[in-house]
């Protein structure tokens, strides 16, 4: 595997876990009945997944 | 049912996710490629939209808004065994629905009024747990007839009854508050001394 094809993979990696936190913490975030659950979806579930999708999308742009 | 189609994406981006994270050499070919878009991008966006909307949907329930402890006081007021009191009467009568008790009254029947009360709600949250909470709560604004008038105008109970037909233009204008007459509302002061109605779902 190239130097390149790994960095990508490695960006790849990073924002899949972003992602997949992002997702759960989304997701459980509707399961719960609360007024924080509003301000953790958005805040943090949000930064999570923007900052997944940033760095998908810096992947392959910079690829 | 709007609750398991975000679910159902949320699982089919984490599978697709978890999928490309166990075989990366998937996305060399074109089809991963595109399934690594759909993972990585469209399905997130459609999870973070489906997901807002649905909170959206739940800060308008009864239960919602009584999760802060601070509210409790006006839940109880409406159970009260009272029916010159406005919420109670309401609420006990199906005047309003009774999973979203509080919303139904509490909103702007504005274009962008939801959108405005869950702005106000956010308020309440930096209030709730960055302030001290002051020991009476008050409404931002005085309360608007608009609120009322989005259900009582029209009705027959309010449009031919005295004193309403004569003070009509008043109350649209809302030169006159429907609360100067209709002024029983929450009392929580006074509402543990309240005698309770025991209803279904109390």
């Amino acid at each position: 595997m190239t130097d390149d094809a790994s960095r990508l993979q490695r960006k790849l990696k990073t924002a899949a876990y972003l992602l997949i936190t992002g997702l759960v913490v989304e997701g459980i975030s509707l399961y719960w009945s609360h007024p924080m659950s509003f301000l953790v979806f958005i805040v943090l579930g949000g930064i999570l997944l923007t900052a997944g999708i940033v760095t998908y999308l810096i992947a392959i742009v910079t690829h | 049912m709007a609750n398991y189609a975000v679910a159902t994406v949320i699982v089919l981006s984490i599978i697709l996710i978890g999928l490309l994270l166990i075989r990366p050499s998937i996305t060399a070919a074109q089809g991963g490629k595109i399934v690594a878009f759909i993972a990585f991008f469209i399905l997130p966006i459609v999870a973070t939209v489906l997901g807002a909307s649905i909170h959206l949907e739940n800060s308008k329930s009864t239960q919602f808004c009584l999760s802060c402890h601070v509210m409790g006081p006006y839940g109880k007021s409406l159970f009260r065994d009272d029916p010159t009191y406005v919420p109670a009467a309401h609420f006990q009568n199906n005047r309003i629905p009774k999973d979203q008790a509080c919303f139904t009254c509490h909103t702007h029947y504005t274009m962008f009024g939801d959108l405005n009360s869950k702005m106000r709600g956010l308020q309440h949250l930096y209030a709730y747990y960055l302030k001290p909470i002051p020991n009476k709560v008050q409404l931002y604004k005085p309360f608007e007839n608009r609120e009322c008038l989005h259900c009582h105008a029209g009705a027959r109970s309010f449009e031919e009854t005295t004193p309403h037909k004569e003070m009509k233009e008043q109350l649209t204008d809302n030169q006159m508050s429907c609360l100067t007459c209709h002024n029983k509302i929450h009392d929580v002061a006074n509402i543990d001394k309240a005698k309770q109605w025991k209803g279904p779902g109390t």
